[in-house]
């Protein structure tokens, strides 16, 4: 019987071999390929982390007794228990032989399973993103398009200056004044975290109170990045709009909506998807702001957590789940190009 | 002498209220209902008290979990899961009868074998702080289901008072049936508590918030009052006061209270700013001075500063006019031990004159030498008092170069490496002096350790008197010992006491007893109800 995980067709061939025609698909074995091609690189990145981590001067375990003026004892069998006490290769030895069985550890501060820990963070991060990236992407587009076509008019004057706001405010602060606004003095959006504690709320009610509780974390988190992709799409339009073909679209009577969109748009797409490809492994960065000032409780948190409190494993846990999201994006940037432009190509 | 004094004990035998102390709700109506929404500044580590000391993690665990004793405001012992207590004559053991009512939320009966187990298995081998005060316990054992009996070495006067505060004893009681045969460190109960308080353990949202649902079975009849305690992790600052101010926090504790914006919040009349809860800990912030620095070895130099310092234009800038100058190495709130007799008043003559003595000249360009000053990040008031203080030292030519570190980093540089010249610390001095101030000073305390002698601070003088004060029973006698040793902190200032951080609590005023004990940040919120 075909599996609907696999898709169509998939199951037990008569011959007894697995069928899986998603193997097939080339897409699917461009990013495999890229994500074999990886490895080496994700263990490159996890060695210069695990030595820059423990380079960092501080001790986890005080942070583990409560930073206090701990029994000596105490502090040793924590060191022997979490195998501090082991020379940096050792530990380094064991951390990679338990990840190739895909064990991330345990973290010393939560004494948790890392990889349970950032399971438990990474859905809220992703939401946020999620909305943050779609925000930025299509309003950034959007109004790129819009501001070049009529440059220097008020809609490109207003957006431009938005824009240059966006780009050059600090997330945090940013997000503390919206905060001031709209939480604050308007009392329209909550101030701190991902739901209502004092009223929760179930199925749908939960799922509005949730989109809240997201406005203003989502709109301060896309505000750097939709100014970049707004500067992107108005360059690359203005561009592509001063080329030939555009004259001759229009010299042959296509309308100046499936001009610009159609043909202008596309063509102008292929360094505005590199763009917000390239940051999406600096959005994980700028996660950690908006999470703090926002109380939300994602992965940017659980880093910053993990950062103050020396928590190797859960920072080398969260280090390789990145990478490997980097790594899967930029695969996947690729073949946006393909989709975008039918001349790009890969052997 | 002692044995007179002894004997006086033995007449006094301490007899603890049936229930709970109902003082501080006389004129009130408390009623059930409501949720108390408090916020934490981090996330803590643990929901138990055995692991951590953090403040989080106590916040949390004061709810779920009882001592044997508390103390009221005055430090008057009080009952919790033990009903009566009575020392013994010759002063060394201690007795303990506790509740028959009282149940683990999984229904099982509270005993004095749980006492004998979390003190004997979990205080003395896992806590961190089990080392300051187990060590002068001969055994703790259940002499039958509901008598608890604690024998000493010798006598240890601050007892009653390590025992009612968590922060420094650690000693709730846990449950026997849950962690025996485990390792206390990683039993998943650490992750939703079963305990006897008053709250109990519904859910931890990782990274959001810690939820706790009233117990119905409490032993204490008619308590707690709140239907939902709620714990939310708000780690910034200015994110935390606006959910306060707004309405979605209900409780922000006096670490993480503002003190730029206490002015304003005790005008509106939505909050209530109160200024107790604080006194078990009664901090005071010091400047270290590490005593292998070539200049800060020398006594004059140290003097010399503490006299170039304006401490009151300091607490002044630092805490926006809401704290205090600490004059003695004891805070003022620990006040059967306190003394100011011994403060400097700012003399920059004299300070320019024991420069001078001490053999550091002051050069042509008016500078004597440099030192550096540490601060760790995450209390603003230590960033403001490093740079007043640089500038008030320029006038006595002491150019000082400012650090800041995280905080993990600033424990390393000043308590493991001890390099350092100057630092700014925070150090509790209560409830009892011998657990917070002796750890800090005392020659066997030289150790890298955090938060214990990082100043390499060594007078056998005073080592003789915190070795001996706390054997004697005689309150006045041990008053005089401290007042002593006090003195000679004073002259010969390890460290330099700069301010007391005042306790500031914000509460909703739709609430009411939310504080009600000297430890009241970490208390459990039994008492506390929502004004209707």
């Amino acid at each position: 019987m075909p599996s609907p995980l696999w898709g169509e067709g998939a199951g037990e061939r008569h011959d007894g071999c697995l069928y899986m025609p998603w193997i097939q698909n080339r897409y699917f074995r461009y990013i495999l390929s890229r994500f074999l091609q990886a490895i080496p690189l994700i263990f490159v990145i996890l060695v210069i982390n695990f030595f820059l981590i423990h380079a960092s001067p501080g001790d986890p375990v005080d942070i583990l007794v409560g930073l206090t003026d701990a029994d000596p004892k105490v502090l040793q069998e924590l060191r022997r228990e979490f195998g501090l006490d082991q020379s940096l290769l050792v530990q380094l030895g064991i951390y990679m032989k338990k990840l190739i069985q895909f064990d991330l550890g345990y973290s010393m501060r939560y004494r948790q399973a890392v990889f349970d820990l950032i399971l438990s963070r990474l859905p809220a991060t992703l939401l946020l993103m999620g909305v943050a990236l779609a925000l930025a992407s299509f309003l950034g587009i959007f109004l790129g398009v819009l501001a070049a076509q009529r440059p220097y008019g008020w809609i490109d004057n207003t957006s431009t200056f938005m824009a240059l706001a966006g780009y050059s405010m600090p997330l945090f602060w940013l997000g503390q004044i919206l905060l001031l606004i709209f939480a604050l003095k308007l009392d329209l959006l909550p101030a701190q975290g991902m739901v209502s504690l004092r009223a929760p709320s179930e199925g749908w009610g939960r799922v509005f109170d949730i989109m809240k509780h997201l406005i203003l974390p989502a709109v301060t988190y896309s505000s750097y990045f939709l100014a970049l992709v707004f500067r992107m799409t108005r360059v690359k339009m203005q561009e592509v709009l001063a080329q030939d073909f555009i004259l001759t679209a229009h010299a042959k009577g296509v309308s100046g909506r499936q001009v610009v969109y159609k043909h202008a748009l596309r063509n102008a797409m292929i360094p505005i998807v590199t763009i917000i490809g390239y940051n999406f492994g600096f959005m994980i960065a700028g996660s950690v702001l908006t999470e703090t000032v926002f109380a939300w409780p994602g992965l940017g948190r659980l880093m910053f957590d993990a950062i103050m409190a020396r928590d190797y494993p859960v920072l080398l846990g969260i280090f390789f789940i990145i990478s490997i999201i980097v790594i899967l994006v930029n695969a996947m940037t690729d073949i946006v190009y393909v989709i975008i432009d039918p001349r790009v190509v890969y052997d | 002498m002692l044995k007179k004094l002894l004997g006086n004990l033995g007449i006094l035998i301490l007899v603890g209220l049936m229930g709970f102390d109902t003082s501080t709700l006389q004129g009130a109506n408390p009623q059930s209902g409501g949720t108390l929404i408090i916020g934490l500044e981090g996330e803590p580590a643990t929901a138990t008290a055995h692991l951590a000391t953090d403040t989080a993690a106590l916040m949390v665990a004061s709810n779920l979990f009882n001592g044997l004793i508390g103390c009221d405001m005055n430090f008057n012992p009080t009952s919790d899961l033990a009903e009566s207590w009575s020392i013994s004559s010759d002063g060394l053991t201690y007795t303990f009868n506790m509740v028959k009512n009282a149940k683990w939320h999984d229904g099982k009966p509270v005993t004095a074998e749980d006492a004998e187990y979390s003190f004997n298995e979990i205080i003395a081998k896992v806590h961190p702080r089990g080392d300051t005060w187990w060590p002068t316990v001969e055994s703790a054992k259940a002499v039958d289901k509901y008598t608890f009996v604690i024998k000493l070495k010798s006598p240890y006067s601050p007892l009653l008072t390590i025992l009612s505060n968590i922060l420094v004893s650690g000693s709730l009681v846990m449950p026997k049936h849950v962690y025996q045969g485990t390792d206390p460190r990683t039993n998943p109960a650490n992750l939703s508590p079963i305990g006897s308080g008053p709250f109990k353990f519904k859910q931890w949202a990782k990274g959001s918030h810690i939820e706790l649902i009233r117990n119905e079975n409490y032993f204490k009849k008619g308590l707690p009052y709140l239907d939902r305690v709620i714990f939310q992790v708000t780690p910034d600052a200015a994110g935390r006061l606006m959910a306060f101010e707004k309405g979605e926090l209900d409780f922000l504790h006096w670490y993480i209270v503002p003190h730029e914006q206490v002015a304003r919040l005790r005008k509106d009349p939505r909050f209530k700013i109160v200024e107790k809860g604080g006194e078990s800990s009664a901090t005071n912030e010091l400047l270290l001075f590490n005593h292998r620095s070539p200049y800060l070895k020398d006594q004059r130099v140290r003097q010399a500063i503490a006299y170039a310092l304006d401490r009151n234009d300091i607490q002044n800038k630092c805490l926006f006019a809401e704290g205090k100058v600490a004059k003695s190495h004891i805070n003022s709130g620990v006040s059967g031990f306190y003394t100011d007799k011994f403060d400097y008043k700012r003399d920059i003559k004299k300070a320019n004159q024991l420069l001078d003595a001490a053999g550091y000249p002051m050069g042509p360009d008016g500078k004597r030498f440099v030192l550096r000053d540490f601060w760790s990040t995450g209390r603003p008031y230590e960033s403001r008092a490093s740079e007043i203080i640089r500038d008030q030292l320029k006038a006595v030519g002491i150019e000082v170069k400012i650090e800041s570190f995280d905080r993990l980093t600033f424990v390393d540089r000043v308590f493991k490496k001890w390099d350092f010249d100057m630092a700014h610390q925070l150090f509790t001095t209560g409830p009892d002096p011998m657990i917070s101030v002796t750890p800090r000073y005392h020659t066997n305390q030289i150790k890298k350790v955090a938060f214990t002698n990082g100043m390499g601070y060594s007078n056998p003088e005073v080592d003789r008197l915190f070795d001996t004060e706390y054997k004697v029973t005689d309150m006045e006698k041990r008053r005089q010992m401290w007042i002593k040793i006090q003195e000679i902190l004073m002259r010969d200032l390890p460290a330099l006491p700069l301010f007391e951080i005042p306790i500031v609590n914000a509460v909703s005023a739709k609430f009411n007893d939310v504080i009600t004990r000297p430890y009241g940040y970490i208390q459990s919120r039994e008492e506390a109800y929502l004004v209707k």
